[in-house]
Parts: structure tokens; C-alpha cells; sequence
């Protein structure tokens, strides 16, 4: 089968899971609609689908809390969650959404990990030292009142990256993006690549994830000089052929494009795998058909080549 | 002297202030006083991950009143990491054994559940731990929990001041869930055994990986509510291959080569920590726990199978928990 029949097909089960409500669940056994695989739903969508597009987009448009972030799944509490970067991801070509997008970016510019607050860096340098980091580098949290990780901070960067301006309001974003990405270069991982959070824990290097690895380098695209960058990206490479996950091997052909490196035949892995359209995780089936069609898709995550 | 209205009226006011202040430190922070009044816990001698799995834990549970029929059966194991080895997650051989044992006795399913602490691919971890072919050959189902449909719950006990978490559906409606850990030392709580291992059922998706708000919230006091809001009807600790030191991901392993069951997860803990020649008093959720939850004191656990002699040689721990050391 072609690749374009496997991404037709792949496109296809997506459209079968999608709720009524427009969005989409994380896995086959449930019915309640969550934003991270709608946002990755919407993205993997073509132009041909256009009703499924604009239920998706008038679903998240609803989801959106009063504070203008977006909660993790419908009927979630609202202080708001990681996956607001997401959503404005989702959301880039939606003329409509514009005034959504932009109370989602002015919420992602007041969000950020513990470290923030002076009371945070002074416990992070005074009794809290199991864990090897800069506490002047922070970057995005999990959920409010927590700290800085690398997934959410990299999808943070992605998202305010595509605000074309940076004025109204927005002049704090440089210098967020910044300490973003200061963040990240600080708690790579000492053999190459990110692990969750830190690359140290009590002295021990901790191993890195393909997935967390991808997402970082998603974001630091335009840093491929940086001696961190360039160390995960090997560590990538080296591990990409050996994957056993639709999940991280997608995110790895993304990120291994988005820096330039051949795919070809990690995407043909892709689409080769055992049962891929039958996955249960509905998020998985649609990073396939972002990887599967990764040009569209990196353009999509503001990545320009 | 003599006390004006206005005194009596101020010295009125700041005490009343003073209660409101102090009086919650002074409240019980569970209410759910039903331990069990005795606990039964088995040991049972494993040398390796092998097919006789099956036999010795049906052997075991014979020694149980465990009565699965028609129940939904969940099987927790903990699945922390892809990292290769045996010591860092519950060997597939044993949970595999454990879904064979409950299906003959007459379960009505058998699920096995777990959302990861601190990797967000959880089927790389199956594949990387072994999981995923058995769950396939077995057509076994498998409910990542980081990612299941969640339901608003209120917290059983207030050690962490949340009033409630979502928690995942499938482990909610289990009518039989089965805590089955990998018997570690942990850098943060000390250990992690069956009650620590609730932590894989706050679902990543809406909490974050790792599961940072129970870190900031107080392990200890996280691993007490959980334990008090989602019960654990009974435990298989695999300490076949165990950790020592720098745990859970990073320590050594450690051949301990027993199977720890019981009908109460405090027990199950005191007793796998006299095995790692550790003082469960001075653990502070199996201390705590034996307040509410259930049984930590030898008088109050009937032991089957072997003797809980306290390890030789005690598992190494980070300085932090040096003094759980018995000796």
C-alpha cells in the first residue's frame, strides 16, 4: 500500500472515533472528549473533511475556560492546563478564533513553573538539591502550582512562536521564549536528549525519552547549533530505528524533519507497524498521519524548514 | 484586676481567632476507622521469573479467603520506565501468572491497568518491559490510566488538604483491585511497595508526568489519600528481583526472591519492609496507614508461608532514609 493510502486510511478510522460533540476521546473505550488528541486530530485532518474540521474547531471553541486557557478534557476543572498550547496550535487557521487564541496566549504568558517565584529558586537552592538544575531557567508547568517540565514548556514555545506580533500586551514573549528554551538547553540529559524534567537525580544521569526528546528539538529548531541540540538529535537517530511505539516514532519523524534529517524510511516503519489504525490511543493514530504527512504537519506546528 | 467588656470582647475575638488557626492541625485527617482487625500475609519463596509462577500464587491465594467470582478483577502493576532489566517494573511473568490464577477463579475480568509516572509512551513501555506480547497472546486488556475516561472523586482523607482528584473509571469500578508492586527503595518516600504504587492511578494526562502535584502536595500524605479513597482488596509484591539504593529507577537490583500476598496493603508493606530489613514504624505512610487503613504490627498479621526474617543484610537507601535501617 502506498503512504498515501496508509495516511487515507489512518484519516479514515479518525473520523469514524470522533464524538458528536466534535471532539475527540483519548482512547476507543471512551466517550469523553479530550483536547490533546482533538488537537492532534484536527491537525491530521485534510481539507477534504470540512464539516469534522469545523465541528472539531467550534468544540474547542467551546471548551474554552473563562480564563482563556483550555482544560485537558470537557467537564474538567478550569484553572487551565498544558494542553492551552496545544489548542492554539490547533486553532492557527481559524479566522474565528482569533480573540480565543489570543486570551489562550495571554494565559500561556502568565502561566509558569514554581520556579518562577523567588520562594521556589530559594528552595530549590537551599533544601531541595537532589535534582541538578538552574532554578533561573524556567519554562511552563504541567497544571498551575507546579514546575517546569520539558513537554509543556516545548509546546508552549511552539505555540507563542506563532503570534505574529509581539506587541499589545504580548512584549513579554521573546523574552518567555528565551527562558524557555534557557530551560530546556539546562536539563537536557548528560548522554544526549530530555528526559521529563531533569537529567540529573540524586547524582545519577537519568535516561532520556524518544518522545520528550522530539517534542524538545520540535522546539529548538532554530537552535540545531547548540552542543545540546546537536547531542539529542544523535541520541535520536541512533535510537529511531529500534522503536517499538507508533507514539515516539512519530514524534521522532517529526523532529528528525523539522531538523533537517532523512525520514523516509522511518516513515515507512510507521506505516508498517502491526495493527496501527486498530491503536487504541486515538492520539497515536493521528501523530501517525502528522508524521505520515509530516511537510503539512510541521508547518502546522510553526516549524519552518 | 478587673476585665472591662472590651478586654473580655478582644481576648474573646483572638482566641477565637487562634482556634480557627490551630484547630485544623488538631483534626483527624481520615475518617474511614475500619481496619481490619486481623491481616493475613503470605510469603512465598520465588527463585526466578518462570512458568511455576502460576501454581505457587494459586497455592498462595488458597490461603485466603479471596472470593473473585463474577468481580471485576483490576491488576495494578508498576510500570515506571522502559528501562531494561528486571528491578524496575512488576516482572510480566508474575502478572501474567496472577490474571491466569483470578480467570480460574471465576472472574468475571481480569484488566490489567497502570499510567506510568514518568514516560508518556506507555505502549514503548509495555513493549520495552514484555508486556505487550503476553497481553496480546492472552487477549488480556490493558486500560492505560493515564489516558482513561476520569471521574470527578472525593477525596477519603485530608493528609494533603485536596478535597478531590480524577481519578481513572476503570479503577473506580473495579469490584476487586490488586496492588502489585515492585518492592523498591525510593529516594523520596523510602520505599515503594503497594501503597506508593497508587500513585500510578493519578491519571498523567490531566496531572502531568510525573505526577508533580502529589510531590508538592506531600508523597506521604498523597500515598494516605489515595489509599483511603481507592482501596486495595489485596496485594502481590513481586520481590523476586528487588531494588536497593538510589530507587526507583536508578538503584541496584537486589535478588530477594520472595512473592509478599496480602489482604491488606499496610501489612503487605510492613511486612516487605521487615524484608528489606527495614523498621515499618519508621516509614511514615505504613505508620500512619496502621492508624486507619490497616495492619502494621506483627500482632496483628497472621503470616503463612515463610517467616518475615528481617534481611540479612538491609537494602541500601539514599542517606535521606538511612534511619529506617532496623539495626
Amino acid at each position: 500500500m502506498s503512504m498515501a493510502k496508509d495516511l487515507s486510511c489512518l484519516q479514515s478510522e479518525l473520523l469514524r472515533r470522533q464524538l458528536p460533540c466534535g471532539g475527540w476521546a483519548a482512547l476507543v473505550s471512551s466517550a469523553q472528549a479530550a483536547l490533546e488528541p482533538t488537537c492532534y486530530s484536527l491537525l491530521a485532518m485534510n481539507t477534504n473533511t470540512g464539516p469534522t474540521i469545523q465541528t472539531a474547531l467550534r468544540f474547542l471553541l467551546r471548551a474554552q475556560s473563562s480564563n482563556g486557557s483550555w482544560p485537558v478534557f470537557l467537564g474538567d476543572d478550569p484553572d487551565g492546563s498544558w494542553v492551552t498550547s496545544l489548542v492554539t496550535i490547533a486553532l492557527r487557521d481559524d479566522i474565528d478564533a482569533i480573540p480565543a487564541r489570543l486570551n489562550g496566549f495571554h494565559w500561556l504568558l502568565d502561566a509558569s513553573g514554581k520556579e518562577a517565584s523567588w520562594l521556589g529558586r530559594w528552595k530549590f537552592r537551599t533544601t531541595d538539591r537532589h535534582v541538578r538544575f538552574d532554578p533561573d531557567r524556567y519554562g511552563w508547568p504541567w497544571i498551575p502550582d507546579t514546575v517546569s517540565w520539558v513537554v509543556p514548556t516545548a509546546f508552549a514555545i511552539l505555540a507563542l512562536r506563532q503570534l505574529p506580533c509581539t506587541c499589545g500586551g504580548f512584549e513579554q514573549i521573546p523574552g518567555r521564549i528565551e527562558g524557555g528554551i534557557a530551560m530546556l538547553l539546562d536539563r537536557a540529559c548528560p548522554t544526549g536528549g530530555w528526559n521529563a524534567g531533569n537529567g540529573v537525580v540524586y547524582g545519577e544521569p537519568v535516561a532520556p525519552h524518544p518522545d520528550d526528546t522530539a517534542i524538545a528539538l520540535l522546539a529548538l529548531c532554530h537552535h540545531g547549533e547548540d552542543p545540546a541540540v546537536q547531542k539529542a538529535r544523535k541520541y535520536l537517530e541512533d535510537v529511531a530505528p529500534s522503536l517499538r511505539s507508533p507514539w515516539s516514532l512519530a514524534w521522532t519523524i517529526l523532529a528528525l524533519a523539522a531538523h533537517q534529517r532523512p525520514v523516509a524510511a522511518l516513515r515507512a516503519a510507521l506505516a508498517a507497524f502491526p495493527e496501527l489504525v486498530q491503536t487504541e490511543d486515538t492520539s497515536t493514530l493521528a501523530l501517525a498521519c502528522l508524521a505520515l504527512d509530516h511537510e503539512r504537519s510541521l508547518a502546522s506546528f510553526g516549524v519552518d524548514r | 484586676m478587673s476585665l472591662t467588656r472590651r478586654d473580655f470582647l478582644v481576648g474573646s475575638v483572638a482566641v477565637a481567632a487562634g482556634t480557627s488557626v490551630t484547630a485544623p492541625f488538631f483534626w483527624p485527617k481520615h475518617h474511614a476507622l475500619h481496619p481490619m482487625a486481623r491481616s493475613r500475609v503470605a510469603i512465598l519463596k520465588a527463585e526466578r521469573y518462570a512458568s511455576d509462577l502460576e501454581q505457587l500464587l494459586a497455592a498462595g491465594l488458597r490461603e485466603f479467603r479471596v472470593n473473585v467470582r463474577d468481580k471485576r478483577v483490576v491488576l495494578k502493576p508498576n510500570l515506571v520506565d522502559y528501562l531494561p532489566g528486571d528491578a524496575i517494573n512488576t516482572h510480566p511473568m508474575l502478572v501474567r501468572a496472577a490474571v491466569e490464577v483470578f480467570r480460574r477463579m471465576g472472574a468475571r475480568s481480569v484488566t490489567v491497568a497502570e499510567g506510568p509516572g514518568h514516560q508518556r509512551d506507555t505502549q514503548l513501555v509495555l513493549a520495552e518491559s514484555r508486556y505487550q506480547s503476553f497481553l496480546r497472546e492472552d487477549r488480556i486488556r490493558f486500560v492505560d490510566l493515564n489516558r482513561d475516561e476520569l471521574v470527578r472523586t472525593r477525596l477519603r482523607a485530608s493528609y494533603t488538604g485536596m478535597k478531590e482528584l480524577w481519578l481513572p473509571r476503570a479503577v473506580l469500578e473495579a469490584d476487586f483491585l490488586v496492588s502489585m508492586p515492585k518492592i523498591k527503595t525510593h529516594h523520596w518516600s523510602g520505599v515503594t511497595l503497594s501503597m506508593k504504587n497508587m500513585f500510578g492511578i493519578v491519571p498523567g494526562a490531566r496531572y502531568g508526568w510525573p505526577k508533580n502535584i502529589l510531590h508538592w502536595k506531600g508523597i506521604t500524605e498523597s500515598i494516605l489519600d489515595l489509599c483511603a479513597t481507592v482501596p486495595i482488596h489485596f496485594v502481590i509484591a513481586d520481590g523476586i528481583v528487588a531494588m536497593e539504593g538510589n530507587g526507583p529507577l536508578n538503584g541496584t537490583p537486589r535478588s530477594l526472591n520472595e512473592v509478599v500476598l496480602a489482604d491488606d496493603p499496610v501489612a503487605a508493606d510492613a511486612t516487605s519492609a521487615r524484608l528489606m530489613g527495614f523498621e515499618p514504624a519508621r516509614i511514615a505512610h505504613v505508620r500512619e496507614g496502621a492508624r486507619f487503613l490497616g495492619n502494621a504490627g506483627p500482632d496483628h498479621i497472621d503470616q503463612v508461608g515463610e517467616m518475615p526474617s528481617t534481611s540479612s543484610v538491609p537494602f541500601r537507601v539514599v542517606p535521606e532514609f538511612q534511619h529506617l535501617h532496623a539495626r
